[in-house]
């Protein structure tokens, strides 16, 4: 202790300079925030360059070391002469709607209902959030297990009370059903929770005074609860077109992004041209049109959330 | 207590609400324990054309039979989770104590900021190709240590953001009081800030070392499979497209979900809050 007696002094002139008017800043903070920094420079933008820069090269790995030739935007006119490209958007855009809009609905119904529940609550609580923590590729092993046309227990269901087996993984529109299907499980428990958690913060007098006024059950979920929660909706549903963009994994496994290009989502699609044609040149300008679009909707999601609390600030 | 009472005085929803629920149940319950069923099933059993049930461990001792890669795959696994979280934790609370209670110069902030919102906006896919040459031009390469950095970049902004929100609840008095007692910064940090956000680190631990645990992009894209190669890697190696071996799949992913789930259990309030405060800050 009477070593750090002698600094005290040192931080009583620190604070006669936060007196001046504007607070100093703190060289610990500095230092603090230096690993964090460090991380973010050379594992996230220092790639980004890197990937900037291979997006305008020609690329190719020679002994081990990536050898760059600049051809300016040719990978990026690539893009668009790509046969691909249109039916990956077209497919990525399916998928993500689907599962933005499906995961939204079934998440909030879930949470209104556990709110309304009284014997399940507990339990239901507990369980339901289960599928958001288990790893991805066990999400496509348990779901291979159920749909694989071979042994999945689906089809076996199917025959045992007479009726056909069905493809699912196997044709392009199982494929897609089945990959949505799949989201659907492992991620409405997450927007469940969200909404749920917010439900909770809803005033019980304000609830009291919806049925005092005579309105049903019904109503008052649908005039009163929903409004109130919607911004948390509209939160989850931002979460969750960007989680589905991001989606790999399961579709990695449950499909290869086939058949044909029926589930070839964007991160399928850069990873077979990264690794299986090698074009590394072309895989990153893919990459960083992406990175754009989403700068772009990024963008617009701000100026949306400022309108959208702008709002709330005057309703109030 | 009145709360639920008020709610669940409502009839007719509140008895659909009951077995809705039980279907919830029961669909999310129900996938999962068929996996562990059948992890303890011989082959057969599996591809038989009705469904026959038996136990066998048979599974599991091919799956930890010496010369399978799935014991060295474990141990990666754990490695990275240890690794992560250590990293995510020390670095994350720095980081988020900073933000929180220090006054950081803006030029400094805003950039900081800026990436620590945009990063996790990127599908990390994208990001791969650029990774793959840091990595490689750092040596890092199809090693454990690797995957530990790659982890932590991209939950280290989770981490230091929820860090942030634990530390906004102290008062800045509080930090104040020690330096005036003659306290270090340092020490004000480590023995009087620190110990009061134990929940918030409970929730970083927790949520880091599950994600970690999870990932599988990077262990793909950055390792070459094999004995190098995370759990995760590992379980999709067992799905071929010709030969795909279902009772060790069914093994391997009993194997890396049950510990996560009794976690969850056991830890529900971490987790609830790490998927809550995680998703808020997108």
């Amino acid at each position: 202790m009477t070593a750090t007696t002698t600094i005290a002094p040192l931080r009583a002139s620190g604070r006669t300079s936060a007196r001046r008017g504007r607070k100093s800043w703190s060289k610990f903070g500095l230092v603090a925030l230096l690993p964090f920094a460090l991380f973010l420079l050379l594992f996230g933008v220092y790639p980004a360059i890197e990937l900037f820069r291979m997006s305008a090269s020609e690329v190719q790995v020679i002994q081990g070391g990536f050898h760059m030739e600049f051809i300016g935007l040719d990978n990026f006119s690539r893009i668009l002469a790509d046969p691909d490209t249109l039916p990956v958007l077209f497919v990525t855009v399916i998928f993500v709607v689907g599962a933005v809009a499906l995961t939204v609905i079934l998440g909030t119904l879930m949470a209104v209902m556990l709110d309304r529940a009284q014997f399940m609550k507990t339990v239901a609580k507990r369980i339901l959030i289960w599928p958001t923590v288990v790893a991805p590729v066990v999400v496509s092993v348990i779901w291979l297990l159920l749909l694989s046309p071979t042994i999945g227990a689906v089809n076996k269901m199917l025959l045992a009370v007479g009726l056909p087996g069905q493809g699912w993984l196997g044709e392009p529109v199982g494929a897609m059903l089945s990959i949505l299907a799949v989201d659907v499980w492992h991620w409405a428990p997450l927007v469940f929770l969200l909404v749920y958690t917010s439900l909770q913060s809803i005033d019980t007098e304000v609830l009291e005074a919806a049925r005092v006024d005579g309105a049903s059950e019904w109503q008052s979920i649908r005039m009163v609860v929903l409004p109130m929660v919607k911004p948390v909706i509209i939160t989850a549903a931002v979460i969750r077109l960007i989680m589905s963009v991001k989606a790999f994994d399961e579709m990695f496994l449950l499909t290869h992004g086939g058949p044909g290009n029926s589930t070839n989502l964007i991160s399928l699609h850069i990873r077979t041209i990264f690794f299986d044609r090698l074009e590394l040149g072309y895989g990153s300008a893919f990459g960083v049109a992406i990175i754009l679009i989403f700068a772009l909707l990024g963008g617009f999601y701000v100026l949306a959330k400022k309108a959208v609390t702008g709002r709330q600030a005057s309703d109030v | 207590m009145s709360k639920a009472q008020s709610r669940s005085s409502l009839g007719v929803i509140g008895t659909v609400a009951e077995f809705v629920l039980i279907a919830a149940i029961v669909t999310t319950v129900v996938p999962i324990l068929w996996m562990v069923v059948l992890s303890f099933q011989p082959l057969k059993n599996i591809i038989g054309a009705d469904i026959n049930l038996s136990f066998s461990l048979s599974n599991y001792t091919d799956l930890l039979a010496p010369g399978n890669p799935l014991l060295a795959q474990l141990g990666n696994s754990l490695a990275i989770v240890v690794g992560t979280v250590l990293l995510c934790l020390v670095f994350g609370s720095l980081a988020g104590y900073a933000l929180s209670q220090l006054v950081i110069p803006r030029v400094v902030l805003l950039p900081l900021l800026a990436l620590t919102a945009f990063i996790p906006l990127i599908p990390p896919m994208v990001l791969v190709p650029g990774l793959y040459a840091t990595m490689s031009s750092f040596g890092l390469i199809g090693g454990t240590l690797g995957l530990v950095i790659l982890n932590t970049v991209f939950q280290l902004p989770f981490a230091a953001l929820l860090m942030k929100v634990y530390f906004d609840g102290l008062p800045a008095t509080l930090r104040e009081a020690a330096l005036i007692d003659g306290a270090s910064e340092v020490t004000a940090f480590r023995s009087v800030m620190l110990p009061l956000v134990k929940p918030g680190l409970a929730s970083v631990g927790t949520f880091t070392g599950i994600m970690a645990w999870n990932e599988f992009l990077f262990g793909l894209t950055m390792t070459s499979g094999g004995v190098t190669a995370p759990l995760t890697v590992g379980i999709a190696a067992l799905v071929q497209p010709f030969e795909v071996a279902w009772g060790q799949m069914a093994a391997a992913g009993t194997l890396a979900a049950i510990p996560i789930i009794i976690i969850t259990i056991i830890a529900n309030r971490y987790i609830v809050a790490g998927l809550t405060a995680g998703a808020v800050k997108g």
